[in-house]
């Protein structure tokens, strides 16, 4: 607003051929005009893309809107029906708790693997940005062949219990297995998202002035002291955004599980993506594949604010 | 040079007549019916059937135009009624048997019985294939072909291991698939992953056994679930199997980790393919002399409420396929069953690997058979039990109890 009042002002201000009033008033408003042509496509997009979407989404979850009722248009208004029922089922509680799981482990672990990176990486050796790049390729790799990898990994004859079998260690049928199929995926996620961590910590440490850590250093502080005392808070930003980043990129995983359990066995690794999926395409109820999703969107704005309130501190 | 040319010479009428000409022309290319097709076929060979079909078609009708719109599997049935939604419907949807009379429902399908009636193809229908596509007196469509499940076995590990004949009885099942295993091969491998192709599986032993998926907590539904807890728990089948679709169980027969695998005629392509000596051999039933009872695959050629002349062209395009050559030729190249039995005989005694299908025709039977438009969900009940069972978070009593408590209410609603 402050912007458009300034850029009218500045407008009946300017010079002007004519030098009478109404050119000048005319002028202001071409001024004013050309301004807003220039945010139109953004609000165009954002409404038809986002808003809208969003706001159909919402108002489908208070219909019973299934295939039956979809097509005559008359999908009636069911209150909060759907979310009663949703909340009803044991399959969304679990999914809610998978979901908190998966998202609080995924963070951590990326957040303290790409953390304990990037300080290695302040560190000058040799090959040092080849390794870099090497680094970042499972978050370029299509999330399609890391999943496939990883469901192929933890086959029940994979890799990963041969070895165990070749070290004694008691194996399990990770993904067949209802108490390991959602650590299953929290590991290949984490395997995905470290990279995103550390590359931009890593951006972060490098911008930390070796000065002060000359500093520290004369003054006795021992390596851990100076992490603790002088990059992690200079890292606060940095830290924030990337936590922020990554819980909404976590919180919506759906292609990972879809892939590696499709949310089984027997329900046990759903994520609300993955069930509001299932709902919406498999069982075909649209209303309560809806509400699922505004839980989500729920989710995912408040933990947006509650960021937000830690930023501001 | 001028571009434009003087006005003298190229006086009103004229380009008055050039303009009506051209519209004229526009009008006549409109003329032409287009009727799209959405399916999800994406097998080389279904995609060359589908192409001759719609050849031969054009030639034969030149006013009318085929166009194929391929949605993925999951989508179809929301894709199909959303274009509907919005009035801009396909002149047929290739839906899965299973979901017909669901989408039926909702009312944008086109009651096309009286045009069947005619099809001398039509009196000659299986009845489970028929089922799928009727609600009452209406019809809501043609089975493209029909598919179900049998057992494939790998021929040199079953001579190695000792076995003549492939398993024919749940005894005789079990005994092999426990000889035919060792590490690394399972001696069989069937899907029950989290879709409905667990159900799916699963039903061929639970109805050859006389059991309903509307009564879970009766005998047939314990002993078949059994059948398959065991097998696992035995070790004769990889744990993994609850997380395999059945192009995993596919790709585990034919790379040798499993000697025998439950698996339908659309696999025997690929299966061909590897080089693999196998044969296929009906599914093994409870006691020696019993009808194996196979569920029903296979799409259907679905026409939605339209333009008339769409309507029109779309029925005239599924009797054009219903002739008993062409219809052969399109189930031959899909690797299906027809569904009409003079043909599937035909398939039948041509082709070996296609007979044990074809024998399981008469007694097969259409999945929403049980629970009508609730089918999806009571088998999304019945594979939550299934995988319950196999994973060891519940017994078979239990888990089946917990299902059939949740089917209950939808099997009353119909």
């Amino acid at each position: 607003m402050r912007q458009l009042e300034a850029i009218r002002a500045r407008g009946a201000t300017a010079p002007e051929a004519g030098g009478r009033a109404t050119p000048r008033r005319r002028a202001a408003w071409r001024t004013a005009l050309s301004s807003y042509s220039f945010i139109l496509p953004i609000t165009i997009f954002g409404l038809f893309l986002l808003v809208y979407p969003v706001l159909y989404s919402l108002a489908l979850s208070f219909r019973d809107a299934t295939v039956e009722t979809f097509v005559g248009g008359d999908m009636p208004f069911v209150g909060l029906s759907n979310y009663e029922q949703i909340l009803a089922s044991s399959t969304f509680w679990q999914a809610l708790e998978n979901t908190v799981v998966f998202t609080f482990c995924s963070i951590l672990f990326q957040f303290a693997i790409g953390f304990l990176l990037a300080l290695f990486f302040q560190n000058r050796f040799p090959l040092k940005n080849v390794l870099i790049a090497l680094l970042l390729i499972p978050w370029i790799a299509p999330v399609l062949t890391a999943a496939n990898t990883f469901k192929g990994l933890f086959n029940e004859v994979g890799p990963i219990n041969q070895i165990a079998h070749l070290l004694g260690i008691p194996t399990v049928p990770w993904l067949a297995s209802p108490g390991f199929a959602l650590a299953a995926t929290i590991v290949a996620n984490i395997w995905i998202g470290f990279p995103f961590n550390f590359i931009l910590l890593y951006s972060g440490v490098c911008n930390v002035p070796p000065e002060i850590y000359e500093a520290a250093r004369i003054d006795g502080a021992s390596y851990w002291r100076r992490v603790a005392h002088i990059t992690l808070p200079i890292l606060k930003p940095v830290t924030v955004a990337v936590l922020m980043l990554g819980t909404i990129y976590t919180v919506k995983v759906f292609d990972l599980v879809w892939i590696m359990t499709g949310g089984g066995p027997a329900n046990t690794s759903h994520l609300l993506s993955t069930y509001a999926y299932q709902v919406g395409f498999s069982i075909l109820n649209f209303g309560q594949a809806a509400a699922i999703a505004t839980v989500i969107v729920a989710l995912i704005l408040s933990l947006n604010l509650f960021q937000l309130v830690l930023q501001r501190r | 040079m001028p571009l434009k040319p003087p006005s003298g010479t190229f006086p009103l009428w004229r380009r008055l007549l050039v303009c009506s000409s051209i519209i004229v022309c526009l009008g006549a290319a409109r003329a032409e019916t287009t009727v799209e097709i959405v399916h999800y076929f994406n097998v080389p060979g279904q995609l060359d059937g589908l192409a001759d079909i719609q050849k031969d078609f054009e030639a034969a009708n030149p006013d009318i135009k085929i166009k194929f719109t391929y949605i993925p599997f999951a989508e179809l049935v929301s894709r199909t009624v959303q274009m509907a939604a919005v009035h801009k419907p396909p002149a047929i949807s290739c839906i899965d048997n299973p979901d017909v009379r669901y989408v039926a429902k909702s009312g944008v399908l086109k009651d096309i019985s009286a045009s069947v009636a005619k099809l001398p193809t039509w009196q000659d229908t299986y009845p489970g294939p028929k089922h799928s596509v009727t609600e009452g007196e209406k019809v809501f469509g043609v089975p493209i072909g029909s598919n179900s499940l049998a057992i494939f076995s790998n021929k040199k590990m079953l001579s190695d291991a000792g076995i003549t004949d492939p398993p024919k009885t749940w005894d005789e099942l079990t005994a092999d698939a426990a000889k035919l295993t060792k590490s690394p091969v399972y001696g069989l491998v069937f899907s029950a992953t989290n879709t409905e192709e667990s159900t799916w599986q699963w039903e061929p032993f639970l109805w050859s056994d006389g059991g309903s998926l509307l009564d879970l907590s009766a005998a047939p539904a314990k002993q078949s679930l059994q059948l398959w807890v065991d097998l696992i728990q035995k070790g004769s089948v990889s744990k993994d199997a609850v997380n395999w679709n059945q192009g995993d169980v596919a790709n585990q027969f034919i790379s040798g980790q499993a000697a025998m695998m439950v698996m339908g005629p659309w696999m025997l392509g690929q299966v061909h393919k590897s080089g693999l000596d196998f044969e296929v051999t009906p599914i093994p039933v409870p006691k020696e002399g019993e009808k194996p009872v196979v569920p029903l695959g296979g799409e259907v050629w679905c026409v939605l409420k339209g333009d008339p002349k769409v309507e029109a062209a779309a029925v005239k395009f599924i009797e054009f396929v219903q002739d008993s050559d062409r219809l052969e030729k399109l189930c031959n190249t899909f690797n299906y069953i027809s569904s009409v039995r003079s043909v599937a005989k035909k398939q039948g005694e041509a082709n070996p690997e296609l007979q044990p299908f074809v024998l399981q025709m008469d007694t097969a039977r259409a999945r929403p058979e049980e629970g009508g438009a609730n089918y999806t969900k009571v088998s999304l009940a019945a594979r939550t039990a299934i995988q319950q069972a196999i994973t060891g978070q519940a017994t078979v009593d239990a888990a089946l109890a917990d299902a059939a408590a949740k089917i209950k209410p939808l099997a009353a609603k119909k």
